[in-house]
């Protein structure tokens, strides 16, 4: 079968969004709404889109910029990241990390501060970027191949520059498989 | 002037070309920082002796004030009251180790400066990188007041003021005010303020960061803004002492020197000072009521006042000493700036190391415990007990250490080791450990030294440059 990428994208007006300025109590709230939405898709949408006053999306939220979001203040969070940079191991970063973190605390006493859940959504979102982009006619091979090379578990699919939806590698994989599987035992019917 | 304009317009621009990565301009750091008639005030003068090679290149350059010993090449370069010395260079022949390599020196290794702008800056010390043995190079290079480029080639980088790269080949960096980096071999890095980082890959990783709002007392300076704080303040405020040595032609300190000690005709003495056998006291480093035992130094820079310094002390390029009393063996990394309480009220036991860019600035007596290592910026004794640690303790970490803002993973033995053999090396080549006949340093050495002068342009399109000049035996 030779999809493009419009065959399997999510129509941008399927998709959970929030305007810029929202809190992060707004996102997490947004983001639970979208997986109840889910629709007649097998896999739920996990990310949120960020949009401008002028309806352009200029960011994603998923669940790991929010847990991101959350984690307390530890105060070597810049010098964690200058660290990386010069040389210190991943495992003594991570003893760093795991250290600052008071065992003694509960989820709730760390995910509730009032300072935190009213952080704005373009403090904490995934910025878009230009390889965040891809045309609705581009094959899904070369799809695959971006979304692998590039790191990305979606992407926005533009139809004459403007964003119509969204490619998630979740469907895309399904894809790639239910192709394998085909080349193997010819056509597969998944209830047999 | 034309000619210093267009001079500095082409060493901004290649500066800058390198830097485009890091988006960091250094016109708003320096463009006002020297007024250009600055430049054609001071004479530029170097060193000849029977112990020194001899070798010096100038062309279409600008030397205002700058001091060089040596073998040294300077083109198309504006170099403002630094120092460039070329004393511990290799030599033919020599073997040059590293890692598992045995490297021969194909000549005498050579300080290439060109398309660079130093101010105030100390060079000295030789090429670590072996690739390139025979040539300490610092090309398109920018550094701001009171830095030190040691044994550091540079191409690219722009380097703050009072930081220091030390035994590091830079390319293409941003080092920041007060930072001291040793750290091999680095590329586009943007290293902030007050960063202190001493790595040895596979052996140890020492990272300290200065508290900026802290650090921007004692140094501050950023685009636009001349450097200023303390530490600039410091010096202002002795300027004038140093005035009067530049001025004067034939200077007689008062201090009686052993014939084993060298006190140089460019230092500010005020007694009374005391003068030890074995004692090296370096051009432009500052005495006054101070007491050097033993084998002990002052650097470039450096400057010991109402302090007494029991012997084989290291006081490194830059560092200062007001009001404090140093047990035997004590190191005093470059630039850090030990100050005591009015009278003797800082006390540190012998064998200790202060770890290079210390701010140790109190207002109460303290008293650092003999034997131990210490960093960071320390004002009372709750600063000290998270800034220091017994060296034996050190010594033992296997894997990591964490005491605030300071970080550390590695061996602590091998940290130490270096360390101590540093310290070891520097003594030797500086003469402490003469015994009136064998291991000569700096401090016998530099007793025979004569100095000459070399003028610029006074007027004309080419005022502020200084003739092409070739200097040989």
């Amino acid at each position: 079968m030779h999809y493009i990428v419009k065959n399997l994208m999510v129509p941008i007006s399927d998709y959970a969004t929030i305007s810029e300025g929202s809190t992060l109590l707004d996102a997490v709230l947004s983001l639970e709404s979208s997986r109840v939405d889910v629709g007649n898709t097998i896999y739920p949408h996990w990310i949120v889109l960020v949009m401008n006053s002028q309806n352009k999306v200029i960011g994603k939220l998923s669940q790991i910029n929010i847990l991101r979001a959350l984690e307390p203040e530890n105060g070597h969070a810049d010098m964690l990241q200058k660290l990386r940079n010069f040389g210190f191991s991943p495992g003594f970063i991570t003893i760093l990390r795991e250290g600052s973190i008071p065992a003694e605390k509960s989820l709730e006493d760390i995910y509730t501060d009032p300072q935190i859940m009213n952080m704005k959504v373009e403090d904490f979102m995934r910025k878009i970027e230009k390889n965040d982009f891809i045309d609705e006619n581009t094959p899904l091979t070369t799809a695959a191949h971006q979304m692998s090379v590039r790191k990305r578990l979606s992407m926005l699919v533009t139809k004459e520059g403007e964003v119509v939806g969204v490619l998630r590698l979740s469907d895309v994989f399904t894809a790639v498989i239910n192709a394998m599987k085909t080349t193997q035992f010819g056509s597969y019917d998944h209830d047999e | 002037m034309q000619e210093l304009q267009k001079l500095y317009d082409r060493i901004v621009q290649r500066a800058n070309i390198n830097l485009r990565e890091l988006e960091f301009d250094v016109n708003p750091y320096v463009q006002n920082l020297i007024p250009f008639e600055q430049m054609v005030k001071f004479y530029a003068f170097f060193g000849i002796s029977p112990h020194h090679p001899l070798n010096f290149q100038f062309k279409h350059s600008n030397l205002a004030g700058s001091y060089f010993l040596g073998q040294c090449k300077v083109t198309n370069s504006l170099l403002y009251k630094s120092d460039i010395r070329g004393d511990e260079l290799k030599r033919q022949g020599d073997l040059f180790q590293y890692q598992n390599f045995e490297i021969p020196v194909s000549r005498d290794e050579e300080i290439d400066i060109q398309d660079s702008m130093l101010i105030k800056t100390l060079v000295h010390n030789f090429s670590h990188d072996p690739e390139t043995l025979e040539e300490f190079f610092i090309k398109n290079t920018v550094a701001a007041n009171y830095a030190n480029i040691h044994g550091a080639p540079s191409d690219g980088s722009f380097v703050g003021s009072f930081a220091t790269v030390d035994i590091t080949t830079m390319r293409d960096c941003v080092i920041g005010n007060f930072s001291y980096i040793q750290a091999g071999e680095i590329y586009h890095l943007n290293i902030a303020p007050g960063t202190i980082w001493v790595r040895n890959p596979d052996e140890f990783n020492f990272m300290y960061q200065h508290p900026v709002e802290a650090l921007n007392e004692y140094i501050f300076f950023k685009a636009g803004i001349a450097p200023r704080g303390i530490f600039i303040d410091f010096v202002e405020d002795r300027k004038e002492a140093f005035q009067r040595v530049f001025d004067v032609v034939n200077i007689e300190h008062v201090t009686p020197v052993p014939s084993s000690a060298s006190l140089d005709r460019y230092a500010v003495n005020k007694p009374p000072t005391h003068i030890g056998e074995n004692v090296l006291v370096s051009q432009r480093a500052y005495l006054q009521n101070a007491w050097l035992g033993k084998g002990a130094n002052a650097q470039e820079n450096c400057y010991i006042i109402n302090s007494r310094l029991e012997g084989y002390n290291v006081t490194a390029h830059g560092a200062k000493i007001i009001g404090a009393e140093l047990g035997t063996n004590v190191f005093v990394g470059f630039n850090s700036f030990l100050r005591g309480a009015a009278g003797k009220g800082l006390t540190i036991g012998k064998d200790s190391i202060i770890m290079p860019h210390t701010i140790i600035d109190i207002r109460t007596p303290l008293t650092i415990p003999e034997g131990h290592l210490v960093w960071g910026m320390i004002k009372c004794k709750e600063d000290l007990d998270r800034h220091s640690i017994p060296i034996e303790d050190f010594s033992k970490v296997n894997s990591s250490l964490t005491m605030g803002n300071m970080f550390f993973e590695g061996d602590g033995g091998s940290f130490v080791g270096a360390f101590q053999d540093r310290i070891h090396h520097i003594l030797e080549a500086n003469g402490a450990f003469f015994n009136g006949s064998e291991k000569k340093g700096h401090a016998q050495k530099n007793q025979y030294i004569s100095f000459n002068t070399l003028q610029p342009y006074p007027e004309g399109k080419n005022k502020g440059l200084y003739p092409t000049i070739v200097i040989k035996p």
